[in-house]
């Protein structure tokens, strides 16, 4: 009986061991590597870190400079020497699910109680074929700023910032007669990606719809792109631009701003500390970006998504980062505590934001916000020579709003059908 | 050792240079015209196209432009590189406190990269904020603060100004090398014989900087055929792609459109193009130098 006893305590003492040996290295703490854009590093630092001082699996970010991105993680599935996590400029969604450079991640995420929360704009931009291969990380988004210094001195009232486009320019003839080197309206004339982040705002909310997401779909539908890229021609040639927009690239997107001589632009979320920071006794207003009609309004979604490489060798702990990422605690405490906007809509109010209320608008355009669904976006929209930079530079300087819309369209269904 | 054993040792002794040469010359090289020939691009792709990438760059009006931009480029810039420099060179050559001092001073741009000085242009002609627009305007030579990459001609004549003040001291120091080394004998002969300061540069100072003129020009048309930083970060290729160089537009396919095949299609062309110019050049400048 002893010596039963004895064996048995034996092999459960082996069985014990085996199985803990089985069991250690699925339980032992990860160390887990993530690539991130540089624009968008010194948010994606705060996330990390937050998630690195409460869990045992340690993040390790590499950033990589925002055009080498595409290369490296082409270079890298193609090698399958691949991060665990990857955070990038939203707008390649689309191509690199198409490319299978990501995880599919929607059996993983169904149920999650936060992803439902999350702005519209990701969660549409990262479906694909009806599959989900990532969501928001670090989000940025237009909006449309006004110096409320100018406003009072042109009788305006500074609380109230324009709500349609016929407002806006209404405004900005208001502001211009001032003195001659005061000028109403201000946007970056040769930069492609300012102008789908600040003036396409303005068409979507005006009812117009983009940019292709297949072969047969029209491009720049609808009468707001006309409206808008008409309302830019009068301000342009009434002289209430200042000339220097017509050249900037994107250099002085905000730095003429902030020399105090300019009434109305659009900008971005972050504009509000860089101006507080740099020009700190200037009182300016945000708003959402208007369309035609009073109550219309849109906004450009911007900044990264995070997603799972295909070949990611620890994809179950990078999943639980993912959802982590969603919750209240990373949503506030890592987000929105150091003032970087949250991804979901619903903690747009927070209590971080109640100080200022125009980071709390702007963390709300989020949420009415769009962003492109479309193969391509560098041929069609960001790069120096594609049609869309090419026809708000034709119909606003040169005046030849239908020829340049028409030319447009012809080339985006080209590039479309590649 | 035998005549033919001896080959073999020579052979041994390129061998280095020829495994270099292959290596990062040949090699790559030959990729490129495989590439070439491929759908590649950087989100897939890669399936043979055999001609098509051509046939597509010949009818691709902006790669055109773009070439006849960056000739139009070349012209301009290289006699204003080589005229300036030589003028620079006669003035700094003599040995003097003062033209060390101005060689030193001409020539401190050319330690700056081309990409650090073009981001300093754009602020310097900046309407806003740029001090040059602010003096003209100061010095009563323009109404208002002029507007430079507005326009695609004012864009390029604003790029030639940044790139002249960038390298001609490096022209300027070749050919002051090259006046040093003429003998002061022949100098004093000249002086001797009667003949004024321009008659000594004309009959003495330019036939025998003739050599370093023709490399200089040389080293010029090529760098000027292969311009992209100072384009890229000044114009964007604007207004309306205008001032895109052959370079930044296979850097756009290639990088931005990730179109690497055709990109590549582009470069060969490119390349072509370089090499047939360059032949020439050397022919022409060749037989100017024997006559």
């Amino acid at each position: 009986m002893r010596i039963q006893n004895l064996v048995r305590r034996a092999l459960m003492a082996a069985a014990l061991t085996v199985s803990t040996c089985v069991a250690l290295p699925s339980m032992a703490a990860e160390n887990l590597s993530m690539w991130v854009r540089a624009s968008g590093a010194n948010a994606a630092q705060r996330l990390v870190d937050l998630w690195n001082s409460g869990h045992a699996d340690k993040i390790t970010l590499t950033v990589i400079p925002d055009n080498q991105m595409v290369s490296k993680l082409a270079t890298g599935v193609g090698a399958g020497d691949v991060p665990d996590l990857i955070s990038f400029d939203l707008i390649y969604m689309p191509d690199f699910m198409r490319a299978g450079f990501l995880t599919d991640i929607t059996d993983s995420m169904k149920g999650d109680a936060n992803l439902p929360k999350v702005a519209k704009a990701f969660t549409e931009l990262a479906t694909y074929k009806g599959r989900l291969y990532g969501t928001g990380f670090t989000p940025d988004v237009s909006i449309l700023i006004y110096n409320k210094d100018l406003f009072k001195k042109a009788g305006l009232d500074p609380n109230q910032p324009p709500k349609n486009l016929a407002q806006i320019h209404d405004y900005a003839k208001k502001i211009h007669a001032l003195g001659p080197d005061i000028y109403g309206f201000y946007f970056s004339g040769s930069c492609p990606g300012c102008n789908i982040f600040t003036t396409s705002p303005m068409m979507v909310a005006s009812g117009a719809k983009m940019l292709p997401a297949a072969a047969g779909d029209e491009p720049l539908a609808g009468s707001g792109v006309k409206e808008v890229l008409q309302l830019f021609r009068d301000m342009w040639a009434e002289g209430l631009i200042p000339k220097s927009a017509q050249s900037d690239n994107g250099s002085n997107f905000v730095a003429t701003f902030k020399t105090g001589k300019i009434g109305i632009q659009g900008a971005g979320g972050f504009v509000i500390a860089d101006l507080k920071k740099e020009v700190p006794n200037m009182d300016f207003g945000v708003a959402f970006l208007p369309g035609i009609k009073e109550g219309q309004a849109s906004a450009f979604v911007g900044g990264d998504v995070i997603a799972i490489p295909k070949g990611s060798k620890q994809a179950a702990v990078a999943l639980q980062f993912i959802k982590w990422e969603l919750t209240d605690e990373a949503q506030l405490e890592g987000l929105a505590k150091n003032n970087i906007l949250p991804s979901r809509s619903d903690l747009a109010n927070n209590k971080y934001f109640q100080a200022d209320p125009r980071v709390v608008t702007t963390a709300k355009a989020i949420g009415i916000g769009y962003v492109p669904w479309v193969f391509h976006f560098n041929d069609m929209v960001n790069s120096d020579a594609s049609p869309w930079i090419q026809m708000i530079q034709s119909a606003v300087f040169d005046g030849k709003v239908d020829d340049s819309i028409a030319k447009a369209k012809a080339k985006m269904r080209e590039i479309a059908a590649e | 050792m035998k005549p033919a054993l001896r080959r073999y040792v020579g052979l041994v002794y390129v061998a280095p240079a020829l495994l270099f040469v292959a290596a990062f010359v040949v090699y790559p090289l030959l990729n490129l015209i495989r590439m070439s020939m491929t759908s590649a691009s950087l989100l897939g792709g890669g399936a043979f196209v055999g001609w098509n990438n051509y046939l597509k760059a010949w009818r691709d009006e902006t790669f055109w432009h773009a070439l006849l931009f960056t000739l139009k480029y070349t012209a301009y810039v290289t006699p204003i590189l080589m005229l300036g420099g030589f003028l620079l060179a006669l003035l700094t050559a003599e040995p003097g406190r003062i033209a060390r001092f101005t060689r030193g001073v001409v020539f401190l741009p050319v330690v700056i990269g081309l990409g650090s000085s073009s981001i300093l242009w754009v602020g310097l002609l900046d309407e806003q904020v740029g001090l040059v627009g602010r003096l003209l305007h100061d010095f009563g030579l323009v109404a208002q603060p002029p507007v430079w990459f507005v326009d695609a001609n004012r864009g390029l004549w604003a790029v030639i100004l940044t790139v002249v003040w960038k390298v001609i001291g490096f022209g300027m120091l070749l050919f002051v090398a090259a006046i040093q080394s003429i003998g002061i004998d022949i100098r004093e002969a000249a002086m001797l014989d009667g003949a004024s300061y321009w008659q000594r540069v004309r009959y003495i100072t330019l036939p025998l900087v003739m050599r370093t003129l023709l490399l200089t020009t040389l080293i010029s048309v090529i760098g000027s055929l292969l311009a992209f930083d100072q384009f890229y970060i000044m114009t964007s290729g604007g207004p309306r792609s205008e001032t895109f160089t052959s370079v930044y537009w296979i850097y756009q396919n290639s990088f931005i459109y990730f179109k690497q095949g055709y990109g590549a299609a582009l470069s060969i062309i490119l390349l072509a193009i370089v090499l047939v110019l360059s032949t020439l050049h050397l022919l022409l400048t060749r037989r100017g130098a024997e006559t």
